[in-house]
């Protein structure tokens, strides 16, 4: 059977980005995942967390990036500036800080010999500086990272001199997410998954609807509109930069599980807050490893956030975060509570989908991965990993 | 008199109070240790109450329940972590779940 280009909507509006079978071979292969290590996870800007996370002058973040060789502190300083760096004391090269979280007085002291820094970097105290010789003190702050922030959302990027400013890396993401009000919103949930699976299948997995109401036949068959009762049909899709976004509105004749509807009376507020959707549901790849999914609720949205960290190439750490609005009584927290299991809840049944697909794939039984026209931002995900692969 | 484990309105809630359960991760623990029989009479008698739970929870401040609120509160709670299991599953876990420990919520958010 001829396909008929004109009845496939994606294919049709994003032409260049062909329709042909994909290849399986980045999925699996470690010279992939080198390439990947210095092409990709070097050279772009990456989400390590939120704001709201160091809200305080001294609060701190660190995370150990496998993939990059590297650990990153962030710092709320006494100035208010968030600032990355390397997590690395000027003195002998041990991690300065240990815990994932916490806050600091002012100083940060290394565990090996007290190394002390201040929160913008600046080393401030050297026990028995006179032993040294002619020590430049002034030089020997914390290494900085770039580090920018979109809308609350920290990013840095690795490379000294990053080719573009976040807000251009993120190109139309951010035109559609700009003024989103995300700061509305609270870090209610949060989950560590550690899979036996390549990065890339883990992302693959979720940057889709077709599987829902097969994969997801228990937990929510019906989330999107379906042709014939059956197969998803994304509301829109669209393409920019090296970010993609997928967008739904759930079918007329939805009717959710008993207490879903309890859930949902129970999680009204008086007041809306609305986060800048395109459809009911949108899901946005931001290059290379964050995924942003926006859900619309009764009256007020609220979002989740995935960040796929390599740590080898068939082990991946999924960190899951749901933001809701804060919760002003015990109903409208309760019914979060429903939505937060459910997620968990479907979740689980794609972290071990992930972990099968990596061991099918592993086998080299199936060389190329054969994608419809509803799986069209997959296929521009790997278009975008060629891109970055090709890269001198 | 001692203190009442639940409010007054809610006594018929007490045969259930193993599930007064303060952090997700013991709510989930109860619900993968428990049999579905277990787990549907809780989910049948709470189905039943937690309007009346929220309507009274929600006339109190929700970072200050008195003890006996604060125990009513984690039993809605804990109806909202098993539901899956009555509603979708028919089975306290995920079918085709994945290992809960390498799939741990983070509880100091």
């Amino acid at each position: 059977m001829r396909t008929v280009i004109a009845d496939k909507r994606w294919a049709e509006k994003y032409p260049d980005i062909g329709t042909g079978p994909v290849s399986a071979e980045p999925l699996i292969s470690p010279e992939h995942f080198e390439l990947e290590r210095e092409k990709i996870f070097r050279r772009t800007w990456l989400n390590i967390g939120r704001v709201e996370e160091i809200p305080n002058p001294g609060d701190y973040i660190a995370k150990d990036l496998t993939m990059c060789r590297a650990s990153v502190l962030l710092i709320r300083g006494r100035d208010g500036e968030v600032r990355g760096f390397h997590n690395v004391c000027s003195h002998r090269g041990n991690k300065l800080v240990w815990d994932e979280k916490g806050t600091c007085k002012g100083t940060l002291t290394c565990g090996f010999h007290a190394w002390a820094y201040n929160t913008t970097g600046k080393l401030t105290w050297v026990p028995d500086e006179e032993n040294f010789f002619d020590l430049p003190k002034c030089d020997l702050g914390l290494s900085p990272i770039h580090t920018e922030v979109f809308e609350g959302f920290i990013f840095i990027h690795l490379a000294e001199r990053p080719p573009e400013r976040l807000r251009e890396y993120l190109g139309g993401v951010a035109d559609q997410l700009e003024g989103g009000g995300f700061s509305q919103l609270a870090l209610t949930g949060r989950y560590k998954v550690d899979e036996r699976a390549n990065w890339k299948i883990a992302l693959d997995a979720q940057n889709e609807l077709y599987h829902l109401p097969f994969q997801h036949r228990r937990t929510i068959p019906k989330f999107c509109v379906l042709k014939d009762g059956q197969f998803t049909r994304l509301l829109d899709v669209r393409l920019f930069n090296h970010h993609s976004v997928y967008s739904s509105d759930p079918p007329d004749d939805r009717v959710g599980p008993a207490t879903e509807k309890l859930a949902a009376q129970y999680s009204v507020a008086e007041t809306e807050h609305r986060l800048p959707r395109i459809g009911s549901f949108d899901f946005y790849t931001i290059f290379p490893n964050m995924a942003l999914l926006l859900f619309s609720g009764v009256s007020h949205d609220f979002y989740m956030t995935y960040n796929f960290w390599p740590q080898a190439v068939d082990r991946t750490d999924w960190d899951i975060k749901l933001y809701f609005r804060p919760a002003e009584n015990a109903g409208q927290r309760v019914g979060q509570e429903y939505f937060k299991c459910l997620l968990r809840d479907l979740l689980q049944e794609d972290a071990t989908a992930h972990e099968q697909i990596h061991i099918g794939l592993a086998s080299r039984a199936k060389k190329e991965l054969y994608l419809q026209d509803e799986e069209m931002q997959i296929r521009y995900f790997h278009t975008v990993l060629e891109r970055f692969y090709a890269e001198a | 008199m001692s203190a009442p484990i639940l409010p007054a309105e809610f006594a018929d809630l007490v045969p259930f109070i193993d599930w007064a359960l303060a952090t997700e991760q013991e709510r989930t623990s109860k619900r993968l240790a428990s049999g579905m029989e277990d787990i549907q009479a809780f989910y049948d008698c709470m189905s039943a109450r937690v309007e009346a739970a929220v309507e009274y929870l929600n006339a109190l401040p929700l970072d200050a329940l008195p003890p006996e609120a604060e125990r009513l509160f984690q039993l809605s709670l804990s109806l909202m972590e098993v539901a899956n299991a009555v509603e979708m599953f028919q089975n306290p876990a995920v079918i085709n779940g994945f290992d809960v420990r390498r799939f741990a919520p983070v509880e100091d958010v």
